[in-house]
């Protein structure tokens, strides 16, 4: 986590500096996470999405001085997300209730589990499958680096260590203990959320 | 097999792919995020500039600090002035939107600006070039000689000073380059289009670059597939951006200033009727207050006062004398 911390206030003071890689870098990799982000929060308004993620963009750069690394870059952009859907919400009054997300719930843990659990027999709401699908989507968002993508390649797509690792430009051995840590961090990252 | 690994294999398969966000939306938020980072540099390089001069000042004049000299940071610099408005346009302001409510509002490097369904607006930028924005537009004036165009339509007449820089349009879809000339770029979620009227404008897009030429539509698609089409310099298909046109002022001008000033707007050929006729428009100086007309309209109520008309003849514009009698007599 501290390594994380010290590459972001890197990658903050690069941006701040003007440097264009750099903010290029940081707009591919928090932008899709972002919007999934917000659209958790947004359900069925992808432009209400879009202009909140906007709205962070310009507000996290305005303020990016102001990080001072207490967090992962990306965890003050959700911040920063959260604050400007509130904002929304009070503004513009919008209607319905605000969407209570399945780490709010007091038996989150059970119903993950059971919906974990590949030989379950309990019929699964949709609405549950939703919830699974957005809880495991902000947990491999929130992993570092590019933990996130070598899991849905090796679970989703199938793809050997090697086709892994040429992927990610690594050794075969560096892949592997990449995947490990990433499994480990997913574990943790989604014990943290419920 | 581990039970651990399970569980986590098993979530992630369960759960499949993460929702991508539609490639528009990646588009439209770049563009403003990268406006936005590029306008916070700009000011933190302009502050690191100011108080490092300042610095320098208080070694060398210290007598200045005595004087209750204060380092103030140098603002944005003015990139624009609003020449001309219709309906709602409006600037960004905090987190928010604010009503621009009249010409010659002056606008500073890293504004956003946006038109709305019923707006439109002429906007004269610093080198002398006018930018005109449809109605649904939104534009940064992201520093000299760069705009990004977000959404919507835009028209830019470079005007006919030589020897200028030329403008650099920023698009989700591609960047535009005007080699000095007259166009309008549209940015629709399913590509660009590109309508030059008068000169070149270069767009490199995914690694590509495509010229259009006078009298050139081009479309260039989300998949870089480009196709051109024609349209001509007077079709009908300009007249929104002749009607916001900024209007010069006219009065004490001689004739000829509107005459020549017309036909570049309308995108016609300027002929006059004679040599006698030409001088005669040079001669006849202009009186009056014709602002909020379009060209055409401009040029028929002015010239109604003396003894010179205009005929159009297809893509031509001609200036008679309204007698036979030689003009003037």
């Amino acid at each position: 986590m501290a390594e994380l911390v010290h590459a972001d206030r890197a990658l903050a003071r690069r941006i701040l500096g003007g440097d264009e890689a750099a903010f290029t870098e940081l707009f591919g990799r928090f932008f899709p996470r972002l919007y999934r982000f917000a659209l958790a929060r947004l359900p069925g308004d992808p432009e209400a999405a879009k202009d909140v993620v906007q709205q962070v963009f310009c507000r996290a750069i305005e303020k990016l001085d102001t990080y001072r690394g207490e967090a992962a870059l990306y965890t003050w952009f959700c911040q920063i997300c959260r604050n400007v859907i509130a904002d929304q919400y009070r503004r513009r009054g919008r209607t319905g209730s605000r969407v209570v997300l399945l780490e709010d719930l007091p038996n989150a843990r059970e119903v993950l589990e059971s919906l974990a659990a590949p030989a379950s027999a309990e019929p699964e709401s949709g609405a549950l499958r939703e919830q699974l699908c957005r809880v495991v989507a902000a947990t491999l968002d929130a992993l570092p680096g590019r933990y996130g993508e070598a899991l849905e390649w090796k679970y989703i797509d199938g793809l050997s260590v090697r086709e892994i690792a040429a992927r990610l430009e690594l050794g075969e051995k560096a892949t592997e203990s990449l995947l490990t840590r990433a499994r480990e961090s997913f574990r943790d990252a989604i014990g943290g959320m419920i | 097999m581990q039970p651990e690994m399970d569980v986590v294999a098993t979530l992630i398969r369960s759960a499949g792919r993460r929702v991508e966000p539609p490639q528009d939306a990646y588009r439209q938020v770049f563009v403003a995020a990268h406006a936005a980072f590029r306008a916070k540099a700009a000011r933190r390089r302009n502050a690191a500039l100011t108080l490092w001069a300042g610095a320098a000042a208080a070694v060398v004049l210290g007598v200045a600090l005595a004087m209750r000299w204060t380092s103030p940071l140098a603002p944005p610099a003015e990139l624009a002035q609003v020449a001309r408005i219709a309906g709602a346009v409006e600037v960004a302001a905090g987190d928010g939107w604010r009503p621009l409510p009249e010409a010659g509002a002056r606008l500073a490097a890293g504004t956003r600006i946006r038109t709305r369904p019923d707006g439109r607006a002429a906007i004269a930028l610093a080198a002398g070039e006018s930018l005109r924005m449809a109605p649904d537009t939104e534009m940064v004036l992201d520093a000299p000689g760069r705009l990004y165009l977000q959404r919507g339509t835009a028209y830019l007449d470079g005007g006919t000073r030589p020897a200028r820089e030329g403008i650099e349009v920023v698009t989700p879809a591609g960047t535009a380059r005007e080699l000095g000339t007259q166009f309008e770029l549209h940015v629709a979620a399913t590509g660009l289009r590109l309508r030059v009227r008068e000169g070149s404008v270069a767009i490199d897009h995914g690694g590509r670059s495509v010229t259009g030429l006078a009298g050139e539509e081009v479309s260039i698609d989300t998949f870089g597939g480009v196709l051109r089409t024609t349209i001509r310099p007077d079709d009908p298909a300009w007249q929104w951006a002749e009607a916001i046109a900024p209007m010069p002022d006219m009065d004490g001008q001689p004739a000829a200033t509107l005459i020549t000033w017309v036909a570049r707007e309308t995108g016609r050929r300027l002929r006059y009727e004679s040599p006698l006729v030409e001088q005669r428009a040079g001669s006849v100086i202009l009186h009056g207050e014709i602002r909020h007309l379009a060209p055409m309209e401009a040029l028929e109520a002015m010239l109604a006062t003396t003894d010179l008309q205009v005929a159009l003849d297809g893509n031509t514009m001609e200036v008679r004398s309204r007698s036979h009698d030689p003009p003037g007599l």
